[in-house]
């Protein structure tokens, strides 16, 4: 970071402890709980009064004629209030301004030193296909299920073989575009162990809503054991129970959930 | 579907404007009074009841999208058709629907806020219009030739290319989006003219009523917004008709190009389309609390810092591409930054109710529901504004959710604008019984649909599969839509009975109301004004002589002459009619048939283009209709733009006391400016196009991709033809100014054949390169060889585009010319002058980023 006021918030923000940090789970729910109180309770407090205001200014309670009314044909000019108008754009700026910073700090946290990075860490490249994905681990084992072992932190590299796709882990609330000819980094870490599923975020063609992946979180031992075993590009991979990959030609029989292929196999080329 | 609006439009019209005056228009219950029409209250009808059927279109595909999520997995839809209703809903309503339906009330209600007899350029006017009709007919027609885009109404590469959406349909979708971004360049530049120049005595910029500037805005970023999204559907209209290779898979960012241009284009749209709703907000809520608007200074200044802003923070849809965290704050900053206009505004309406005397009538209940809609859509998209939720928020329902109330939102102010003004542009009012049912209906019905969708964001965006836990709310939400969808049913028949039921409404059915609309006659006469309006004392009073059809000098015009009405022609961007002398006795003309067969000519030429696959028509009889209906549309465009550009019509000119800061540049000069300025955008996209694709290729190593074949000389002897014939059209102005005929045919005709010399030079240059045989290229060096080819021919092709067109403007020039016109009034010259001097320019640019650099 070489921005100043990004160092200063670096400092005061990440320091003073009020920034939430964790996983990106704990990480998303402590700022949505507090944006969603926050904004429910400003919504609640401006829609109230606006209704408030309404009715009580409603026509027909006798009221007398104001003779300063607007007339037909005069040229516009504005109304008198604007103290009270400064006010509460002051109020509204504070609170919207001061909530980003807070989140800023959080973001530097999430995007520069996600937890547990003093260790090792696995880079696993994530590659998207229509309609699937593909996990290549550091060895060069491919797999169409991604398995992490808990509480690690877990490097993604995410690309794409053929159109825009979004990697996401709903629960795990990791998200990145994989983009042909683009890499993006993310990372992730699960606190228990379990099944989670990967999808795309990113309209991709007749096979979108089913281009899913099993992620796994395993034990760390069993992990460590399982990733013994496995082994380089041409070696036993999990995709070899694939069924028969969806053709982005065809009008798709619905394959739900089914495993995809790797992306060669699948993908229509596209000439370059 | 032009019989049925048409048909319904005379309906109408049986209600609109009087037939008892002496003009060129056919009485508003023929046919062809619509056909033919450049009035800007005709037109406003029209855009409005078009837009209202493409509405139900749109409509009918969410519905058939939210059958679909009864429960998750296929049911009524294949997933392929479910991805073309989710992009045609998508493109329906946020091009053929949103801003139309703002514009028909822009058509109809700014002219008579700024006290305007019409647009400065009526043909124009109706040009837009038609090339908008027969754009969503071609949108239409996509759906028959094998399917219409399925990519989503964002359009992301590369899944926008044949490769991955192979229907012809997919095509057509991209043309017709591009026939409506022609419509929207041409609209943007007629109302810019118009409201710069032809505004009444004292109504100055800052006194402008508010629905007025929103439009004024709204045009603004139009101009310059839609030019981005020309540039790109140009380009992917290339990729998918031509065989360029800009969008396409890996190797280099033709996925990210895209995202940029988009959404380079795709922000500013979301002001484009709220601005004008929320013009219709501050009318309705000054009318009916009887209060002006608090603040009102800021409320302008605040829209106006939008409005600029809006250019700065596109990157926002791209947090999680591979942009880095210096580029996400700086974007995260402005985009926090544009939201906070948007709170003042908000404060400053709701202080606008108080010690008002409010009325709930129906336009008022929409305002306000529309107020409370827009409030909720804000604070949700505080959230998306911090990044870190935005991460996890992308491609959900959070967002479907958050844009329906803020997009929605601006569609319940406008069906207030519908029901404000209704008995404006019929003479009838509507049942206020039924219009509080239907606003009852609506705004259930609308929170029906899209709350439950926050409740349930995390469904993915475009998916028909969804966690099992979320089915309840998808069904609310079904509901909802339907709720929504018949609330609209009790409109329609509202004010379809009222046009022959509805009482008669008086001049200014609205008490409170203040602008100038509501001061003349409902509807009003073909002229709209009793006099010459004039805010000078003010407040508005109509001057005798000067407003009546007949111009001439108002004879009590108390400070002499100077504001009298005068026409003269209206002529295209650059082709332009030399005034008639007696022109100030004529009567403005109402009627013009070309703008309707530029439309059909277009349409039918666009149709046939979407039968292009790498730059050749499919074989057999299928290839044929296609090859016929592009050169039949080709012809036809032609015939009509020289009909148009020959034909006597008398437009308005102005200035009629405000034109700030256009005082001394003519309507036609100022609409020729103002297009230039949308076509610096068009190129500087292709060249940042170009520049893009570069960086990422690696720029030295681009040199690989050229032949050895590619040398300057043939771009330098283009350079200095092209600044010659500059040199010989000013020549030519030089000539017309001294009268000399001869000079001026002269010059003209160097100016043709050094024109025709720099084309027939860059065709030797370019088959030339077609048909280089080195190592590295065996096949040529071709359109879709490789990226530097497709910039190549792409980005000088479209600059050679435009010398054609000047050519076939010197063409017309000279014939005239030859005839002797021009002498007399050589403004015609001195605007083409000012196009070709562009065009040259922008060689000078291209010339050495693609033969030296």
């Amino acid at each position: 970071m070489k921005l100043g006021a990004g160092d200063y918030a670096h400092v005061v923000l990440q320091q003073g402890g009020i920034v939430p940090k964790g996983t990106r789970v704990e990480v998303f729910r402590q700022i949505f709980t507090v944006f969603l109180a926050l904004g429910t309770l400003v919504g609640v407090v401006v829609v109230g009064y606006m209704v408030y205001n309404a009715y009580k200014y409603r026509d027909g309670d006798g009221r007398g004629d104001d003779p300063d009314a607007p007339r037909l044909g005069e040229l516009p000019t504005g109304g008198g209030g604007g103290r009270k108008l400064f006010l509460s754009f002051g109020l509204s700026t504070i609170i919207v301004v001061s909530l980003i910073a807070w989140t800023y700090g959080t973001l530097l946290y999430v995007e520069e030193n996600p937890p547990g990075e003093e260790g090792e860490t696995t880079n696993i490249e994530v590659v998207g296909f229509r309609f699937g994905w593909e996990f290549v681990y550091p060895n060069g084992h491919s797999a169409s299920t991604l398995r992490v072992p808990e509480n690690e932190t877990i490097r993604l590299s995410v690309t794409s073989d053929d159109v825009f796709h979004t990697f996401g882990v709903p629960d795990l609330r990791v998200k990145t575009d994989a983009i042909p000819g683009q890499t993006t980094d993310t990372w992730l870490r699960a606190d228990e162990t379990g099944t989670y599923e990967a999808r795309c975020f990113e309209l991709c063609g007749a096979g979108h809503s089913y281009m899913t992946a099993e992620v796994v979180v395993m034990e760390p031992d069993e992990y460590e054991a399982w990733y013994a075993n496995t082994s380089g590009p041409n070696g036993n991979s999990n995709s070899s129970s694939a069924g028969d990959a969806p053709d982005g030609s065809s009008a798709l029989g619905a394959p739900t959930g089914a495993p995809s292929v790797p992306a060669a196999a699948s993908s229509l080329e596209v000439v370059a | 579907m032009t019989d049925e609006n048409t048909k319904a439009d005379g309906g109408v019209a049986d209600a609109t404007h009087g037939a008892d005056h002496h003009h060129d228009l056919p009485d508003p219950g023929h046919v062809k009074r619509w056909l033919v029409t450049t009035n800007h209250k005709d037109i406003g009808v029209l855009y409005t009841i078009t837009a209202l059927f493409f509405l139900v279109f749109g409509g009918v595909l969410a519905l058939l999208m939210r059958l679909q999520l009864w429960t998750p997995g296929v049911s009524l839809l294949e997933p392929l058709q479910y991805n073309q209703a989710v992009s045609a809903h998508g493109l329906l309503m946020i091009f053929w629907f949103l801003s139309p339906f703002a514009f028909g009330f822009a058509n109809y209600v700014v002219p008579l806020q700024i006290g305007a007899k019409d647009l400065a350029f009526p043909r124009l006017n109706a040009l837009s219009y038609w090339l908008y009709l027969f754009s969503g007919i071609l949108m239409g027609v996509s759906f028959f030739q094998g399917g219409t885009f399925s990519g989503g109404w964002t359009m992301y590469a590369p899944l926008n290319l044949p490769v991955y959406t192979p229907n012809i349909g997919a095509s057509t979708a991209v043309l017709a989006l591009t026939m409506f971004t022609a419509s929207v360049t041409v609209g943007s530049v007629n109302f810019l003219t118009t409201m710069h120049r032809m505004r009444a005595e004292g109504l100055t910029l800052r006194r402008m009523p508010l629905f007025t500037w929103t439009i004024l805005l709204t045009t603004w970023m139009m101009l310059f917004a839609f030019a981005a999204l020309l540039a790109a559907l140009m380009i992917l209209s290339a990729d998918r008709l031509l065989g360029t290779t800009y969008f396409s898979a890996t190797g280099h960012a033709g996925s990210l190009l895209w995202a940029h241009l988009f959404w380079f284009f795709g922000h500013p749209e979301v002001y484009i389309v709220f601005f004008p709703a929320l013009g219709v907000m501050a009318e309705c809520f000054q009318t009916f609390t009887g209060r002006r608007l608090v603040g009102r200074k800021w409320f302008i200044a605040a829209m106006v810092l939008v409005a600029l802003q809006s250019f700065l923070v596109w990157m926002h849809h791209m947090f999680l591409t591979s942009i880095n965290l210096q580029i996400k704050t700086l974007f995260m900053a402005t985009t926090i930054g544009i939201s906070l206009p948007f709170d003042l505004m908000v404060f400053a309406l709701i202080y606008t109710t108080v010690k008002g005397k409010v009325r709930f009538t129906t336009p008022f209940l929409f305002s306000f529901g529309a107020l409370m809609l827009f409030i909720l859509g804000g604070i949700t998209g505080v959230f998306l504004g911090a990044v870190v939720l935005d991460y996890e928020f992308r491609g959900t329902y959070w967002v479907v959710a958050h844009f329906h109330y803020v997009m929605v939102g601006g569609v319940t102010a406008l069906v207030g604008g519908l029901y404000y003004w209704y008995p404006k542009m019929t003479g009838k009012m509507y049942d206020e019984f039924l219009g509080k049912v239907h606003f009852a209906l609506y705004f259930v019905g609308f929170n029906l649909l899209y709350f439950p969708m926050f409740v349930a964001w995390e469904t993915p965006r475009r998916d028909f599969v969804y966690p099992e836990v979320f089915v309840g709310w998808h069904q609310v939400a079904t509901v909802g839509g339907f709720v929504l969808g018949a609330s609209f049913l009790v409109m329609f028949y509202n004010l379809f009975v009222s046009l022959w039921r509805g009482e008669e409404a008086d001049d200014n059915p609205w008490q409170y109301s203040t602008t100038t609309e509501w001061a003349i006659p409902s509807p009003p006469p073909l002229e709209n004004f009793p006099g010459k309006p004039t805010f000078r004392d003010g407040s508005l009073k109509f001057l005798p002589g000067a407003g009546s059809r007949t111009g001439g000098t108002g004879g009590s015009v108390a400070d002499g002459g100077e504001f009298t009405v005068e026409e003269a022609t209206d002529g295209g961007a650059s082709v332009s009619q030399a005034a008639d002398t007696h022109a100030a006795d004529e009567p403005e003309s109402h009627a013009s048939i070309w703008p309707f067969a530029i439309g059909v000519a277009s349409f039918v030429l666009l149709f046939g283009l979407s039968g292009l696959q790498n730059a050749s028509f499919p074989s057999g009889i299928e290839g044929g209709f296609y090859a016929a209906l592009t050169v039949g549309g080709l012809v036809g465009g032609l015939a009509a733009l020289v009909a148009m550009a020959t034909e006597e019509f008398h437009a308005l000119t102005g200035p009629f006391g405000e034109s700030w800061p256009f005082e001394g540049v003519e309507n036609t000069k100022l609409g020729v400016w103002i297009f230039l300025a949308s076509d610096v955008v068009l190129f500087g996209a292709f060249v940042g196009s170009y520049a893009f694709i570069r960086v990422a290729e690696g720029w030295t190593n681009w040199h690989h991709l050229i032949p050895e074949a590619h040398v300057p000389l043939p771009g330098l002897i283009n350079t200095y033809i092209l600044l010659t014939s500059s040199f010989t059209v000013v020549l030519a102005l030089v000539a017309a100014e001294k009268g000399s005929r001869w000079g001026l045919v002269g010059s003209l005709a160097t100016t043709f054949v050094l024109g025709m010399a720099f084309l027939v030079n860059k065709a030797l240059e370019w088959l030339h390169l077609f048909h280089v045989h080195t190592e590295a290229f065996p096949q040529g060096w071709n359109i879709g060889t490789n990226i530097a080819s497709s910039t190549f021919y792409l980005t000088t092709g479209l600059h050679g585009l435009h010398v054609i067109a000047g050519l076939i403007v010197t063409l017309y020039l000279l014939v005239r010319a030859w005839n002797g016109a021009y002498l007399d009034d050589d403004r015609p010259v001195e605007y083409f002058g000012l196009y070709w001097h562009f065009v040259d320019i922008v060689w000078l640019f291209l010339f050495p980023l693609f033969y030296i650099l």
